[in-house]
C-alpha cells in the first residue's frame, strides 16, 4: 500500500532550511540546559556556574549562527520571519547575559523563562512546516 | 470542512507568538515592579514615634576603656553588662542592653602581640558569651556560642534549643584572653549567644576594639580626633520609644527567632551612628581617616559622600575589614554588609568652610538613604595620603592548597519543620563537626549564596580569590574576615588555618540567618 501525496510536487526543505533548523534544534538543547546548570549552582554546587556561562556562551553562539542560517532561508526560501524571530531571540538572549553578569535577578529568571519559551516556539516553527527552496521560475504556489 | 493536513494559518501562528511575548513581557513588566531593585534581603519594621530631623543630633563617639591593671604583660579591663536608659530619640528614654552603661560599648585599644585580658560580668536578665569579631584568638575565649556566662539567680540550664558537652558554662562573671597577635585593625566585640545573637545585638551589645601596630604607625595616618570610628547601625522605635524587634519570644528565654515575615532579617527604618540617629559632626578642611563598622543585623549600605554641591567626594579606602591594604583603592562609593568595616580616607580640604558633605546610603529609600553629615567648620592642615601602606599582607596561592571546599548557604527548614537557613543544607548542631581543617594548611573554599550572606570565618583572615567566577570587586582587597555574597553570588576565598587548635565556627553575619541555623563548626585540628 502506498501513501498518495496530495501535493504534486511535494516541496522539500532547502539546505538553508536544514541549516536554520539544526541551530534551532540545538540552541533548543542548550536553552534547556541553562536552568539545570542554575540549579546545580544554587543548590551550591560551585563548577555549576562555570557550566551556566559555557551554556550562556553556546546559546549566544548558536543564537548568531541560527541569525546566520535564517538569512540565508530569507534569501533562498523567500522567508524573513525566520530571520526576525532569530534576531529578536539574539537580542533577548543578549540581555540575558548582561542581567546575570550584573546579578540583576529580577530580570534574569523572567527574562530567561521568556527566552526559553521562544527557543522553544522558533523551533517548533521552524519544523512545523517545509522550507522550500524558491526560485523566480516557481513562485509561491 | 477544513482539511487537518492544511498549514496553520499565518494569521494563526502571528496570534500564537503575540500570546507568547505579551505572556514574557508582562511577566518581565511584573518583575520590574515588583522585585526590589537593587535586591534587598530582610523586612523593614516602621518606628511608631516621630523620628528626630536627619544631621541634628551631634556624633559621639564612644569612650576608650581604660585598663584597671597595666603590666609587662598585658593590659586587664572589666566591663559589666547592664541594662541602662539612654536617649537615642530625643525625649524618649529607651531601655538597652550595654557593655558598661554606653551603647556602643567602650572602644578598647590594644597594641599587636600585648595581652589583652577583659573580664565580663554579666548583669543582664539572660545568657551572655562575647565574641571579639576578627579576633585571632585561643579558642576558649572565641565565644562559642554555648559557652554562657550565666546571670546571677539562673536556674542552670543554658537556655538554649542545642545541648552541648562541650560548653564551658560560667556563672555571673569570666575572663576573656586576647593575645592578638595580628596586624593592626578595627575588630568589634559583640554577643554571640546561641540562638539570640541578633535580638542581644539590637539591643546594644556591641564595641569597637582596636589593634594598633608598628605597619600602622609608620604611615602617620590621620589620629586623634581625625580618625573616627563609626558603627552604622538600624533600628525601630515602638510607640513608647523602646527598641522594636520581632522576637518570638521577647523575653529571649524560650523559643528564639523572628516572626515569619521578618525571616529574612530584620532592617530598622533609623540609621544610628554610633547610637545617635543621622547625626552631624563637625570636621575641619584637612584628611580624616573614617572607620567604619557595619554593626546592623541584616541592612546593606553602599556609602557616599555628597557635598552640597553635588560633588561625590572620593572615598580612598586604606584598610579592610583585618587591616591596612597594600595600597590605597579609590572608590565613588564603598557597599557595605554587616560586621563589614572599612578603612577609609576623606579630604576636605577642597571644600569651604562652611560646607556641608552627607554620607548617603544608595541602597536606601526615604530616610535610609542618609546616614550621616559632616559639616565643615573651619581650615585645617592638608595631609598627603600615602602612596603604599602595608607590606605584610599574607599572599596565599591556590595551587597550595590541601583542600577545596564548596559551601551553600540558602534557605530550608530546620529540624523542627519551622523555615530556617541553612549551610549545606543543614542547620548548625554543636555536636555536629562541620568542616574539620588541619592546623597550618592552606584552603580555599567556594561559596554560594541563595540570597544576601555575608559569610564571616572565626579566627582566620583570608583574601578573596574571585567573585561570580571573575576578578573580585575593587572593595575585595586586603585581608578579609567576611565576604558579603549577593543573591546568587558566589566566591572564592584562600586562608591558611594558623593560630590555634579548637572549635571555631563560621556562619552568615546576618544576624537573623544566624540565629535560625545559619552557623556550623570549624574544627582546627
Amino acid at each position: 500500500m502506498q501513501r498518495q501525496s496530495t501535493i504534486a510536487a511535494p516541496p522539500g526543505t532547502a539546505v538553508s532550511g536544514w541549516v536554520l533548523r539544526a541551530a534551532a534544534t540545538a540552541q533548543l538543547a542548550a536553552g534547556f540546559a541553562q536552568p539545570v546548570f542554575a540549579g546545580v549552582y544554587l543548590s551550591g554546587d560551585f563548577d555549576g556556574l562555570a557550566w551556566h556561562v559555557v551554556g550562556a556562551d553556546l546559546v549566544s553562539y548558536l543564537g548568531i549562527a541560527q541569525v546566520g542560517a535564517a538569512v540565508a532561508v530569507w534569501v533562498r526560501v523567500r522567508r524573513a520571519w525566520p530571520f526576525w524571530a532569530s534576531l529578536a531571540l539574539v537580542a533577548g538572549a543578549s540581555a540575558q547575559y548582561l542581567a546575570g553578569m550584573d546579578g540583576a535577578l529580577w530580570l534574569h529568571f523572567p527574562l530567561g523563562v521568556a527566552l526559553v519559551a521562544g527557543i522553544a516556539a522558533v523551533f517548533a516553527a521552524v519544523w512545523a512546516r517545509p522550507l522550500p527552496r524558491r526560485t523566480k521560475a516557481a513562485p509561491d504556489a | 470542512m477544513r482539511d487537518r493536513s492544511a498549514p496553520v494559518s499565518r494569521r494563526r501562528m502571528l496570534g500564537i507568538g503575540a500570546a507568547i511575548g505579551a505572556a514574557a513581557a508582562g511577566g518581565l513588566a511584573l518583575s520590574a515592579a515588583w522585585a526590589r531593585r537593587p535586591a534587598e534581603t530582610g523586612a523593614e519594621l516602621r518606628s511608631e514615634v516621630p523620628l528626630p530631623q536627619a544631621f541634628s543630633v551631634p556624633l559621639p563617639i564612644p569612650p576608650v576603656l581604660a585598663p584597671v591593671a597595666s603590666t609587662a604583660d598585658g593590659d586587664r579591663y572589666e566591663l559589666v553588662q547592664r541594662e541602662v536608659d539612654a536617649e537615642i530619640l530625643p525625649g524618649f528614654a529607651t531601655r538597652l542592653w550595654t557593655y558598661d552603661g554606653v551603647f556602643p560599648g567602650p572602644t578598647i585599644e590594644s597594641r599587636r602581640g600585648r595581652h589583652t585580658t577583659v573580664l565580663h560580668r554579666n548583669e543582664l536578665p539572660v545568657p551572655t558569651v562575647v565574641h571579639l569579631h576578627g579576633g585571632r584568638t585561643p579558642a576558649a575565649s572565641d565565644g562559642y556560642p554555648t559557652d554562657l556566662v550565666l546571670p546571677d539567680g539562673w536556674n542552670g540550664h543554658g537556655g538554649h534549643s542545642m545541648a552541648d558537652d562541650r560548653a564551658a558554662v560560667a556563672n555571673l562573671q569570666r575572663e576573656y584572653g586576647f593575645p592578638l597577635d595580628q596586624r593592626a585593625a578595627m575588630l568589634w566585640y559583640h554577643d554571640h549567644r546561641m540562638d539570640f545573637t541578633a535580638p542581644a545585638i539590637w539591643r546594644g551589645l556591641a564595641g569597637i576594639h582596636f589593634v594598633r601596630d608598628d605597619v600602622e604607625d609608620a604611615l602617620g595616618l590621620p589620629a586623634g580626633d581625625r580618625e573616627l570610628p563609626l558603627m552604622i547601625a538600624d533600628r525601630a522605635f515602638d510607640a513608647d520609644g523602646q527598641l522594636a524587634y520581632p522576637s518570638v519570644d521577647p523575653t529571649l528565654t524560650g523559643e528564639h527567632g523572628v516572626t515569619e515575615p521578618y525571616l529574612a532579617g530584620v532592617l530598622g527604618d533609623v540609621v544610628l551612628v554610633n547610637g545617635a540617629p543621622w547625626p552631624v559632626h563637625e570636621v575641619d578642611t584637612g584628611l580624616y581617616r573614617l572607620r567604619i563598622l557595619n554593626g546592623s543585623n541584616a541592612r546593606h549600605y553602599e556609602l557616599e559622600a555628597l557635598a552640597d554641591d553635588g560633588r561625590a567626594l572620593p572615598l580612598v579606602q586604606i584598610g579592610s575589614d583585618q587591616g591596612l591594604l597594600a595600597a590605597p583603592v579609590r572608590h565613588r562609593s564603598v557597599p557595605i554588609a554587616p560586621a563589614e568595616r572599612y578603612d577609609l580616607l576623606i579630604d576636605f580640604g577642597d571644600l569651604p568652610v562652611g560646607a556641608e558633605v552627607r554620607l548617603a546610603n544608595r541602597l536606601g529609600t526615604g530616610r535610609t538613604a542618609d546616614v550621616m553629615q559632616f559639616r565643615v567648620v573651619r581650615a585645617g592642615e592638608r595631609t598627603p595620603i600615602p602612596e603604599t601602606l602595608a607590606d605584610d599582607l599574607p599572599e596565599w596561592d591556590r595551587s597550595a592548597a590541601a583542600v577545596v571546599r564548596d559551601l551553600a548557604f540558602r534557605a530550608g527548614r530546620m529540624d523542627d519543620g519551622r523555615h530556617g537557613w541553612l549551610i549545606d543544607g543543614l542547620p548548625f548542631d554543636p555536636a555536629r563537626p562541620d568542616v574539620t581543617a588541619r592546623l597550618g594548611d592552606i584552603e580555599v573554599w567556594r561559596l554560594v549564596a541563595d540570597v544576601h550572606h555575608p559569610i564571616h570565618l572565626h579566627l582566620v583572615g583570608f583574601r578573596i580569590l574571585s567573585r561570580g567566577g571573575a576578578e573580585p570587586l575593587p572593595h575585595d582587597a586586603g585581608l578579609k574576615d567576611t565576604v558579603a555574597l549577593r543573591p546568587g553570588e558566589s566566591a572564592e576565598i584562600i586562608t591558611r588555618f594558623d593560630g590555634y587548635r579548637g572549635r571555631y565556627l563560621f556562619h552568615c553575619h546576618n544576624a537573623e540567618h544566624e540565629d535560625m541555623g545559619m552557623m556550623a563548626n570549624l574544627e582546627i585540628v
